[in-house]
This record gives C-alpha cells, structure tokens and sequence, in this order.
C-alpha cells in the first residue's frame, strides 16, 4: 500500500482462480457447508451444468476444491467440498480486495 | 458480483443446509402433534364413554417415537432435500447449547420416571409383603441411570445426528413405561400406601412434566411450519433454472 492509498498494481495480485465471478460464486457457496450437491451449486449460482462443470475442473485443478462421488441407492450423486487451501484463497482474496477498494464516502 | 450476491448466496446456503441437520420443517409439527395426541390420549382412558386406552393403543403409542423417526426421515427426503444433499458446517456453540437442554430435560425425565418406578414398585412390595420375602430396592440404584446418561455424550459422540435422536427416543419410551406400569398393575394397586411427601412431589412433577409436554408439543407445531415457509422462502429465493 502507498502512502496515498493502495497500491494501484496491487489488483494484478489478486488470484485469478477465484476472481472470475462463477469461481467466486462457487467458492463462497461451498464456505458456506461442509459439503455441497453438484445440483445445489447449479440452482443457487445458476450456471449450466457444463459451465459449472468446467470452472469446478480448474478449481479442484488449482486444488481449491475436492469432487465426492457417492451413491443414493442407484443414483450417483456428486457434491463439492471446499480445501483448507481453498479457504484460505477465499479468505485473502477478501482481504486483498478490501484493502483495495476505496473507504466509504470517499470516491 | 456485489458483496450482498455473496452474502444472500453463503445465507442461502446455509439455510438450506440446515434442513439437513438442525430443521424438520413439518416433521417438527408433526412430533409436537404426535406429543400432544400421546398425552391426550394417556390421559384420557375413558373418552365420550369409551374405553381408549386400552392394550394395543399402549403398545401403539409406544412406537410412536420410532414412527416420527420415520416419518421425519421420509418428510426429508421427500420435501427438503428436492437439490441434493448439503451437509452444514458444525456450530459448537449450538451443539454445545442443544446438548445442554437435552441433557437437562433428560435429567428431570429420568427423575421423574425413577420416583414413580421406585414408588409403585415400594408399594407393590409392600402390600404383598405377608406373600412375598422381597425388600424395596436400596436408594443408591436410583444414582445408577443418571451415570449412565452423564457417560452418554461421550459414548456416541461422533455419530452425528443419531446422538440427539437416541437421547430423545430413549428418553420416550422410558416415559412410556410408567403407563405400563399403571395400566396392567394389579386391579387395585396399593396408590395409599407408603407415597407420603413422595407422593406428593412425585404428583406435582408428573403435572409439570404433562404440561411441558403439551406446551413443547404446541410451540413445536407453530416452529415446524414457521420452519416450512422459510424453506418454501429459500426455494423462491433461488435464481431460475438455466
């Protein structure tokens, strides 16, 4: 942080994983619970299935999330849980983003 | 995305996660209503004239507390769990509350049941006493139920939910047993003898216990379908299917 303020290149710090706003969704959705249905995340971010399955593929890539494949009956099911990296992602992405973001009242 | 669409998403979340632990929605309602029917019921053996409270209705309201277990299993899986399972983070200060209130409420059930228990069993001895070369047993056995439930939290910690349903059915049953006892006891059991100041303080708990139960099952009607609307609030609070 600068003397007059943030770091104007401070925004190019920020993690990309979890700054694109469905991966944001995603990840604040899964801090919510220990463990979340596939068709949950879906209803409550609105996403499409395959939108939903390709940004869950980059953050169990980038190993902010775990996929659990069970059975209910013959059903399979498949839910998300959060890491404690992915937390912690979350967690200084929140901060980061605070600490750039202009104090109340002031433009 | 604005910090109130991630605030109102983690709420909707977790609301809805807490159907899945903490919440019943109409299984809540049901119970109380199951409470107040087992209770009336009890307490009205001869109802417009007719004999209610008879064996098989005993034996039915003895499975009560398995049957709302069902129920409530069923209403679950049918009602609130329409997009999947989500397991909810878990609250210490919550569990650590609920756990105080079940334990609480099981300690003065258990009171309860154990005066009326030692009291009837004392007076059945004593009126068969010229038959029977049997002595009322000693106090201190009274102790040995209350160790057991202390012992319990720690017993079957771990097993989630089922800790709480275990405590809660066990806690019924033993209810139950007292019914039993009066029901099928002799024709005219010996109620005079032996009872005294017990008698009385038993009396009084057996009235403040009916009338918990009766106030719990109510409150439980009116919080389970409180609970239900704020499920159906959650369902219209979800963004439309892509």
């Amino acid at each position: 942080m600068s003397k007059n303020g943030p770091d104007p290149r401070a925004i190019l710090d920020l993690d990309r994983v979890v700054h694109e706003p469905a991966r944001l969704a995603i990840l604040t959705v899964l801090a919510s619970a220990e463990e979340v249905s596939f068709l949950f995340v879906q209803r409550v971010t609105g996403l499409s299935k395959g939108n939903l399955s390709s940004h869950t593929q980059k953050l169990e890539g980038a190993g902010y999330l775990e996929t659990v494949k069970a059975f209910q009956g013959r059903i399979p099911v498949t839910s998300f849980r959060i890491t404690e990296d992915g937390r912690a992602a979350l967690r200084a992405y929140h901060q980061q983003l605070r600490a750039l973001l202009p104090k109340e009242g002031k433009p | 995305m604005t910090t109130t669409d991630l605030d109102s998403l983690a709420a909707l979340t977790r609301d809805y996660a807490a159907f899945q632990s903490r919440k019943s929605g109409l299984a809540t309602a049901l119970g109380g209503f199951m409470a107040v029917v087992l209770v009336i019921a009890a307490l009205s053996p001869n109802f417009m004239g007719v004999h209610v409270l008879n064996r098989l209705l005993v034996e039915f309201l003895v499975w009560i507390p398995l049957l709302w277990l069902v129920a409530k299993e069923i209403i679950g899986h049918l009602v609130y769990r329409g997009l999947g399972p989500v397991r909810a983070l878990t609250d210490v200060t919550y569990e650590r509350r609920r756990w105080g209130w079940i334990l609480g409420f099981s300690l003065f059930l258990l009171a309860v049941l154990l005066s009326a228990l030692y009291a009837f069993a004392s007076s059945l001895l004593v009126a068969h006493q010229p038959h029977a070369a049997l002595q009322p047993p000693p106090m201190w056995i009274l102790v040995m139920p209350f160790l057991y439930l202390l012992a319990m939290p720690w017993g079957i910690r771990g097993i989630e939910e089922a800790r709480a349903y275990v405590v809660l059915v066990g806690q019924c049953i033993l209810w139950l047993i007292p019914f039993f006892l009066f029901s099928f006891g002799p024709p005219t059991p010996p109620m005079k003898t032996g009872w005294g100041l017990f008698g009385d303080v038993l009396g009084v708990s057996i009235l403040v216990l009916i009338y918990t139960v009766l106030i719990w099952g109510a409150l439980a009607m009116v919080r389970g379908w409180k609970e239900h609307r704020e499920y159906l609030a959650i369902l219209r609070a979800l963004p439309r299917e892509p």
